[in-house]
């Protein structure tokens, strides 16, 4: 368990605290509700984008990681398809200076235009950095593509292409900042050597006085049901091929979703994982494998990945993995099995509850779907699956009608 | 009262705080264990560090350490490959071997919970691997597949070749690694390697929550690695550098840069003042690379630089992706950055804000248990232990411009540095 607090503001800010007082430091983690899923054609990547205009200027702040360096912290954030969450540590003496910072950027952000123009130049160099410039990086442009048709998961966060990148006009910037960060739309969790009663008092001083902004219902397209098995070819200049298979799953919090979780992890989890086992190590044809899943709040995807052997084309493979999957759709999946896949995930959060920040993060992040509490409910609800329910939803979804499946062909270079 | 928000907070520079050496054991056949007391922590670690003893072996069998390493878990006398598998994942515990240039061992991650049933298991890959055969040929074809994954990318390639300017192609720490050395592989050498080479002058890093009974258990369990003592080898090879080297990658949208040299040991009286002219240099996000290359120019995603060491050998290294057709500029912005910190002092505001940065940053470094141990290992091997901490932060408190400008005008005056591109 991790012991916290939970308090709204009266403009709708949700504050979340959490006290750990073992070290001298504090995490600030301020989650926006809003990721890629919100965009639009043609401005794909702006969530992202936007995560890197924040660290510019505010109205009385020039520079964001300048001010909160000389008080002695550091920071960063990341955008998924979800959410875009913002993370600082710093001394715990200087919580107030996060105060100050975080929301000033949420209430006057100033977006100068050499903020704005340097970010696109550092923003298409990450793009190129990460799915240019490597090998197999363009995968999930292309694998998202062929998923969804509609539902803005077909494209990455860091955009679908250059072009859009280069395409925001200052309009699109503004209004995304006005439509999303506001109070409503955000989570804080306060951490570490805090005081409650300070936080609130801080919180109250710095956001209370934000404006209560706009909740708009964003009108999300959903994804239609999948007719049929959908295939790609690359070609690209890979030291391997390459085999991606994913099939559409429930979305976080439906019925099936935590099943889902667990068909990943039985299929595909460490190194005693059924196809590890069977693919890996007793088989020829994969150099690797492994199975998870999107995770995320609309429908996603649970994902087979794997790479091949030296001579193996992907499409023998594909052959490979479907007979295990056949075996595995058809045999009783046992208790001893099924324990393991417990005790992972109960020493996971051992694990993770190590660090401070991951703690805060976790808290945000399940405040998001709904309650902060839904960390360990999952959990308990998971611990409770049945052999047979993961094989009835085993059935349901491992169909080739719902598979989207990428053979990704090395050629010489 | 209307809030004013042109008013920053104030802030305080935090004060001194208390690390504590970790307690050291000995196990009962006289090896070094150091025990980090972490209460109420579920997460036991054990890591068993040992000098690698590559320097004993041929330029062509560089491998075997590592291919030894891996094997552990493919099978032992009395478990199967599949059986350690399953055993240790139904556990939930991670068994990680690891082979660097001149350390090598392998960690244990489990819980209080499960430690009592996974240690005995964990312990026996110390004295019964088998190294089977098949495994063996399994792990060079996977090994290979990596080989060529590397080398398609540029910042590995880029890191690779610059080991090779420093140290030249012939010498251990700078050769390449290709297919043949793979190939050279074989069963006999990894078993002699285990029996007579491999937990070679061991050290034990624990991390828990144990009461003094449990430690005394623990200790005497940890007896089973067996003690190992080689006579340090003098390094035959002779350190032949070369000045620069270039990959050209028509395809390539960005080239990775490398630039750097020689630097000095962390038990060295300049090394401190060194870490904070490589923050302000390269080491943080408001720092001179960051500000000019990235946040005003727009040329790359990152760029960083950071003091580094191989065995003895010690350099420092700035890293970078950048857009290719800048890449000349990005090298001259880089030495005119260096340039301005060997001849401009620092003004009073920059002093002040990595001063604050680097106090700040030292709370933030030994906040959770493990982080605790990494700061430990990563000066006890150059002989020094947490009163190292103590001292740079003494010395942050009072380095001014001089002191940077000192270090500037010592180590990085000279005209040309190591340079590699890749892309």
């Amino acid at each position: 368990m991790i012991p916290y607090q939970r308090h709204f503001l009266d403009n709708g800010l949700e504050v979340i605290i959490h006290e750990d007082h073992t070290s001298k430091i504090a995490v600030f983690n301020l989650l926006y509700k809003v990721g890629s899923r919100f965009e639009k054609t043609g401005k794909t990547g702006l969530a992202h984008f936007f995560e890197h205009l924040m660290f510019g200027s505010s109205a009385n702040v020039p520079e964001f990681d300048r001010a909160l360096e000389r008080a002695g912290g550091s920071c960063n954030a990341f955008t998924s398809p979800d959410i875009t969450n913002y993370y600082m540590t710093l001394p715990s003496s200087n919580l107030e200076t996060a105060f100050w910072l975080e929301s000033d950027r949420m209430l006057q952000l100033t977006l100068t235009e050499k903020t704005v123009e340097t970010q696109r130049k550092v923003v298409i160099e990450e793009y190129k950095q990460r799915y240019l410039n490597q090998p197999y990086g363009d995968i999930w442009h292309h694998l998202r593509n062929l998923a969804f048709d509609v539902h803005p998961y077909r494209w990455p966060t860091i955009g679908e292409n250059l072009a859009d990148i280069e395409g925001y006009v200052h309009e699109d910037i503004w209004e995304f900042y006005k439509r999303h960060y506001h109070p409503g739309n955000a989570i804080l969790v306060v951490a570490g050597n805090v005081n409650p009663k300070e936080v609130m008092n801080l919180a109250e001083k710095w956001f209370g006085p934000i404006p209560r902004g706009k909740v708009t219902n964003d009108i999300i397209p959903s994804e239609p049901v999948q007719r049929g098995r959908k295939e790609k070819v690359l070609e690209r200049k890979v030291p391997t091929h390459a085999l991606y298979k994913a099939f559409k799953m429930p979305a976080r919090g439906q019925e099936g979703y935590l099943e889902a979780d667990l068909i990943s992890d039985l299929l595909g989890f460490g190194k005693s994982s059924i196809l590890e086992k069977r693919l890996v190590r007793g088989g020829n044809d994969f150099a690797s494998i492994g199975a998870y899943i999107t995770g995320s709040v609309d429908p996603g995807l649970l994902v087979f990945s794997g790479k091949m052997s030296e001579g193996i084309t992907a499409s023998h493979a594909e052959a490979s993995l479907n007979e295990v999957i056949q075996e595995f759709l058809s045999l009783e999946i046992s208790e001893n099995q099924l324990q393991k896949i417990k005790n992972q995930s109960e020493a996971m959060k051992s694990y993770e509850s190590i660090q401070l920040l991951n703690r805060a993060m976790n808290l945000a992040y399940f405040a998001h779907l709904g309650n902060p509490d839904l960390y360990w409910e999952e959990f308990e609800k998971k611990s409770k699956i049945r052999p047979e329910q993961i094989n009835n939803w085993a059935n349901k979804l491992l169909q080739e009608s719902q598979a989207s499946v990428i053979h990704y062909q090395s050629i010489p270079s | 009262m209307l809030l004013d928000r042109s008013k920053a907070p104030e802030f305080v520079i935090p004060g001194d705080f208390d690390i504590s050496n970790p307690t050291e054991f000995h196990t009962s056949n006289g090896i070094k264990v150091f025990l980090f007391s972490t209460p109420l922590l579920e997460a036991v670690k054990i890591e068993v560090i040992c000098k690698s003893s590559k320097l004993h072996l041929p330029l062509s069998k560089f491998q075997v350490p590592s291919f030894t390493l891996q094997l552990l878990t493919e099978g032992t006398q009395r478990f199967s490959e599949e059986e350690l598998s399953e055993f240790f994942d139904f556990h939930a515990s991670e068994v990680h071997p690891f082979s660097g240039f001149s350390q090598e061992g392998i960690n244990l991650l489990t819980t209080k919970k499960h430690l009592n049933s996974v240690l005995p298991v964990f312990l026996s890959l110390f004295i019964e691997a088998i190294f089977p055969e098949e495994k063996i040929q399994k792990k060079k074809a996977l090994r290979k597949i990596g080989l060529k994954m590397e080398r398609e990318k540029n910042a590995s390639r880029a890191s690779m070749l610059f080991r090779n300017c420093l140290f030249g192609s012939q010498h251990p720490y700078g050769q390449e690694t290709l297919e043949s050395h793979l190939d050279e592989v074989n069963r006999e050498d990894l078993l002699d390697y285990y029996q007579t080479k491999l937990w070679n002058k061991a050290e034990i890093f624990v991390s828990g929550d144990f009461n003094s009974e449990e430690i005394l258990k623990l200790m005497e369990e940890l007896s089973a690695i067996p003690k190992v003592d080689l006579e340090s080898k003098i390094a035959e090879y002779s350190i032949e550098g070369i000045e620069s080297c270039q990959e050209e990658k028509p395809d390539s949208v960005q080239t990775s840069i490398r630039l750097g040299n020689w630097s000095i040991p962390k038990n060295h009286p300049d090394y401190i003042p060194l870490t904070v002219f490589n923050t302000v240099l390269g080491g943080y996000f408001g720092s001179r690379l960051i500000k000019n290359i990235r946040e005003d120019k727009g040329h790359t995603y990152g760029i960083f630089s950071s003091l580094g060491e191989i065995d003895d050998h010690n350099y420092w290294v700035i890293s970078a992706d950048v857009q290719k057709q800048f890449r000349q500029e990005v090298l001259e912005e880089i030495d005119k950055e260096i340039r301005l910190l060997c001849e401009v002092p620092l003004d009073e505001d920059e002093l002040e804000l990595v001063r604050n940065y680097l106090i700040g940053q030292m709370l933030g470094k030994f906040s959770n248990a493990f982080d605790l141990v990494d700061r430990f290992k990563a000066v006890h091997f150059s002989g020094e232990d947490f009163s190292f901490y103590q001292r740079q932060l003494e010395f942050f408190r009072k380095f001014n411009s001089s002191d940077i400008l000192e270090i500037g005008k010592k180590y990085f005056s000279k005209e040309k540095f190591i340079e590699v591109l890749v892309g």
